[in-house]
């Protein structure tokens, strides 16, 4: 196999490209617009001339020689007949224009400024600071410049009108100068101090001979410049016109190529690799038919590339022209030809210019050209090079598997055998390749291709298998399929954190959904209402062994956003360990060994106690099986209940989502960092099953009866809610009366509104406090709010007792109707129910009203997620490019590409979060951290000697590499 | 007027010897306009320091004690 040895690149030079330079790279020069002729073959010096390059297989490139494919293609050009303005230079081309002097070409500054402005640049290139603030403030003192300092000719402001067109701006005299003086000179009507000026006394006070004033009156003469100025003071009047005189691009070219090196530097051009007359163009490359293929169409048409119908417009406006001018044809139309091919050539680089038309396809599709195969998402940068697709991936539908570990993923079989990862078949593992092999591509461990040393791939078919593998030796690479154990890369989109992307085991499985276990929903934002997850197969050796030392899902049970477990208990887990222990219910051994059935705890304790049913074992018991020897722990879950944990005992309180959650559940979290991930992997698989068989055992539903209450509550909801209609009312009248005080910083208004809220909010609050009264503590509503598992009390609240206010922007709802919410209601009307309150509960139902209130205020959570949704994605885009380039160096600091020091260590203490937490509560405990570790290790001074020998303990091992809790037992 | 240099929530800012700064350069390998920047007109700034010195602010951190970096002024 041929292989081009690699090349370094020594640099790369930005800059502008000298015309001389095109003609030298140019294949040939372009000078028919056609394409092809009759017989289909591509028209020689056309645009599909075949030394552009080829793009129809079989045929040679003419200019090296080689087929398509592999010819890179060739860039030609065209010999424009007169220069036209880049459109991607106009701003600088302008800033030009106003700094550089008309007649001399040099900077209008004199040298001394020239010599700050650059010494400004060079401060600001070494702070890294934008130079393009320097360079403005140098183009705003230059264009001040009436006069050249060099040679003294007068300067005329420049006018830009974009796209591409300049105007010289002159003040000239105005043509009815004489009008306007005589004007100037008559006493003004309403005003009777005003007696007018005589010529005489013009003539004195301008210093002009009375005569000149009489001719200059009669429209004789034209007075100079400085005449004029002396007139124009005496009479304060204005006797200029603005002149504009449109400069031709060869105007601006000539003006350009006087501009000296030196004072190009000074705004900010780098003279060695640019002129500025380059910036108009006098020959237009022609791009490679390579990157504008035309295709063959299903009837044998072809069709163009947008760039070819493009490049086809210039080139005809192009030969006009030259024909145009050959024959002497009159200025304006020479002009107008001029014009045209500066729109074509302008459209051919950018097709989006604000106040230009863009050229569109017979059709009316706007022609997509250069810059807009860069710009945008779908754009060259951002779609072909940011993102790519990828081979070795696979999408499905994702659904639970609650038997599967954490680390692993459930992989269905079809996808199994059609995704490969590449083995290099070594002395050690020939025989396990030639078994692969030998399987064939459609029985499953199989094998798909073969890739023999000399680089030649074949593909393994179920008649050529058998054979096949007895050729296999060292030295061939096989593309199996994918067994169980296998590392791949698993995402959710979007990815918002790196918790989004992890590696998992696979476990090969029938059916077609990707299976993965509930705990690892939190850090994917993962459910099964029918997401979709993506997979990738790891191709090398490299890839597999970071992948999992450092992305396995049980590397990432910390997360770095707060320093504590993303992945643990959810939902049922969450219910089953409250059920489990909150009363600490009796289990019989039987019931005890079912309840651990799922785990590697096959032993029972000695038991609690005895009943009537004999011996038993306390919830709590259990649940303590699956911690860690020697855990202390010591904390209050939210619920307001002590947790106490000692040696790994649980002796007191209810294991709820403090305590077991995702998102900062204190054991989980402890176990991480105080065992080990693997320990912590194996402890949240085991709350995980034993939860599920304790909600089994228990018995977990919830129907729309569990939200009813007695008649008694109901009667005392509607009391409570009528006492704060009550209370309204008396609000109202009181406000209506005027004796309503207001509340410092309120208006009257204001404060009633506060006050109606206030009141509705506690009538809300009580009727839940009444409904809760009601409710037993077996309630599965209930007991979903107190774990933590699913749901809140307000919710419940909200079912049982009375839905409450319902608001729009915080407010009680006001819009509608004209002073009123809806027809149904008095205008003016300040009551509850004309404002959205809602005294039902969902369960009793709402009235039409209240229920159009509600659409409101929901409406409004819906479309406030939508927003947000949309505004914290491009916000989080724009951070991750601003931050994309920061680095942390093997010397601690954080820097950009440019080697500017960001931190002088990471965070400001170099601790990464998801190592160290503190809270505000107390810092971080260095001493017990030590001693804790310290004692762990040594046990002696001996061993303490050992310690720079030490070697942590392997993260980074299979679950399937070895009997599955071995690891673990360790530890212990 | 306050002076914000007094409050308990700006760190310290001082104005380094030449000998010193020169060690912090050497230490990162760095050249003194790869650090950090603080603009003159900054308040916390002392009384003292001129376009072209270097400061070395001191933090409270709650992990590591103190926090030390290290700005260059510019105008």
């Amino acid at each position: 196999m041929s292989m081009q040895t690699p090349k370094q690149l020594g640099g790369i030079r930005f800059g502008l490209m000298d015309p001389e330079t095109y003609r030298d790279l140019s294949a040939t020069k372009v000078i028919t617009a056609d394409t092809y002729d009759d017989d289909g073959y591509p028209i020689d010096m056309g645009l599909m001339d075949p030394r552009l390059g080829v793009i129809d297989p079989g045929l040679e490139c003419r200019t090296c020689g080689q087929h398509s494919g592999s010819c890179p293609g060739h860039f030609g050009h065209i010999e424009l007949a007169a220069p036209v303005i880049h459109v991607g230079f106009t701003t600088l081309m302008r800033r030009l224009l106003r700094a550089t002097c008309r007649e001399c070409g040099s900077l209008t500054l004199v040298e001394e400024k020239k010599e700050e402005f650059r010494d400004q640049l060079e401060r600001a290139e070494e702070l890294g600071k934008d130079p393009d603030t320097v360079l403005k403030s140098a183009v705003r003192e230059a264009r001040k410049q009436n006069t050249c300092p060099h040679c003294g000719s007068p300067q005329a402001d420049i006018k830009h009108e974009k796209p591409t067109t300049y105007y010289e701006v002159e003040n000239v005299l105005a043509s009815e100068y004489s009008e306007v003086i005589a004007e100037a000179m008559q006493p003004d009507d309403e005003d009777e101090d005003d007696e007018g000026i005589s010529p005489s006394e013009l003539a004195d006070q301008t210093g002009i001979s009375l005569e000149r004033i009489n001719q200059i009156l009669g429209g004789e003469f034209r007075p100079l410049d400085e005449d004029r100025r002396a007139l124009e003071k005496a009479l304060d009047v204005d006797l200029t016109e603005e002149d504009m005189n449109k400069l031709m691009p060869s105007d601006i070219r000539d003006w350009f190529e006087d501009i000296p090196d030196s004072d190009i530097e000074v705004l900010g051009i780098d003279s060695e690799n640019s002129r500025p007359e380059w910036m108009i163009m006098t020959v237009l490359p022609v791009p490679p038919v390579t990157a504008r293929p035309s295709i063959t169409l299903d009837n044998g048409q072809r069709s163009e590339d947008d760039l070819t119908h493009k490049l086809v417009d210039i080139i005809r406006i192009n030969q006009r022209f030259m024909e145009n001018r050959e024959a002497g044809a009159p200025q304006l139309i020479i002009e107008d030809l001029w014009e045209l091919l500066q729109y074509h050539v302008t459209t051919f680089v950018d097709n989006e210019i604000s106040g230009t038309p863009p050229a569109r396809h017979r059709s009316g599709r706007p022609l997509k050209t250069l810059s807009q195969r860069l710009k945008g998402k779908e754009g060259r940068f951002r779609g072909s090079l940011s993102g790519k697709r990828v081979n070795f991936s696979a999408r499905t539908v994702i659904s639970p598997d609650p038997t599967l570990s954490l680390n692993e993923v459930g992989i269905p079989d079809r996808v199994a055998s059609e995704m490969t990862i590449t083995i290099n078949v070594t002395d050690r593992n020939t025989e396990e390749a030639r078994q692969y092999v030998a399987n064939g591509p459609e029985k499953h461990p199989g094998a798909n291709y073969v890739k023999r040393p000399d680089g030649r791939r074949l593909k393994v078919t179920p008649k050529n298998c058998e054979e096949l593998a007895t050729k296999i030796e060292e030295g061939w690479e096989v593309n199996r399929h994918l067994v169980d154990g296998d590392i791949v890369i698993f995402n959710r989109q979007p990815s918002l954190h790196r918790m989004s992307i992890m590696a998992h085991e696979v476990v090969v499985m029938p059916y077609k959904t990707f299976r993965l276990n509930t705990v690892v929903c939190p850090p994917y934002n993962a459910d099964f209402d029918g997401d979709e997850m993506n997979l990738h197969a790891l191709q090398t050796e490299e890839a597999r062994a970071e992948a999992r030392v450092l992305m396995r899902v049980q590397e990432q049970i910390l997360s770095p956003r707060f320093g504590e477990n993303i992945i643990g208990a959810i939902q049922d887990h969450i219910s089953g360990t409250y059920l489990l222990t909150n009363d600490n219910p009796h289990f019989t051994e039987t019931q005890a060994l079912d309840l651990l059935r799922a785990t590697r705890v096959d032993e029972l304790p000695d038991p609690d106690g005895e009943d009537e049913a004999g011996p038993y074992w306390s919830g709590r018991t259990v649940f303590s099986l699956l911690l860690p020897d020697g855990l202390n722990l010591d904390f209050t879950s939210s619920t307001g209940e002590d947790v106490v944990i000692e040696d790994g005992e649980l002796l007191e309180g209810t294991i709820d989502e403090d305590a077991v959650g995702a998102f900062g559940g204190e054991i989980v979290d402890t176990i991480v960092k105080q065992y080990s991930e693997t320990r912590a992997r194996v402890f949240i698989n085991e709350v995980a099953a034993l939860a599920m068989r304790a909600i089994m055992h228990f018995g977990f539903s919830i129907g729309i009866d569990d939200e009813s209450i007695p008649p008694v509550a109901d009667e005392q909801v509607d009391e409570a809610i009528d006492n704060a209609y009550d209370r309204i009312e008396e609000l109202i009248d009181t406000y209506e009366a005027g004796e309503l005080e207001s509340l410092p910083g309120r208006t009257v208004d204001e404060t009633l509104e506060m006050k109606i809220m206030q009141t509705l909010g506690k009538a809300r609050d009580s009727a839940g406090e009444i409904a809760d009264d009601h409710f037993s503590d077996d309630n599965p509503a209930v007991v979903m709010a107190r774990s933590g598992a699913r749901g809140s009390m307000l919710n419940l609240t909200q079912m049982a007792g009375c839905v409450g206010q319902q608001a729009v922007r915080g407010e009680r709802i006001n819009r509608g109707y004209e002073d009123r919410t809806l027809a149904h209601y008095e205008e003016n009307d300040l009551s509850a129910e004309a404002h959205g309150f809602v005294e039902n509960s969902y369960r009793s139902g709402l009235t039409p009203r209240e229920f159009f209130f509600h659409a409101m205020g929901g409406r409004e959570g819906l479309v406030d997620t939508a927003v947000r949704t949309s505004k914290s994605g491009y916000l989080q885009r724009r951070l991750i490019n601003a931050l994309s380039e920061l680095e942390v160096q093997y010397d601690g600091t954080v820097r950009d590409t440019s080697d500017t020091v960001i931190q002088f260590e990471f965070g400001e203490d170099g601790t990464s979060p998801v190592r160290v937490s503190s809270d505000d509560d107390f810092d971080i405990d260095v001493e017990s951290i030590t001693d804790r570790v310290v004692d762990a290790e040594f046990d002696s001074e001996g061993e303490k000697e050992a310690f720079l020998g030490r070697r942590e303990p392997p993260t980074n091992l299979s679950e399937r590499s070895e009997p599955r809790f071995q690891e673990v037992e360790s530890d212990d | 007027m306050v002076d914000v240099s007094q409050h308990e929530l700006v760190p310290d800012h001082t104005v380094l010897e030449d000998a010193e700064i020169d060690s912090v350069l050497e230490e990162y390998g760095l050249s003194r306009t790869d650090l950090p920047k603080i603009k003159l007109n900054d308040p916390a700034l002392p009384d003292d320091a001129t376009p072209g010195d270097v400061i070395e602010i001191v933090r409270d951190s709650r992990t590591t004690d103190t926090a030390t970096s290290y700005r260059l002024v510019i105008e």
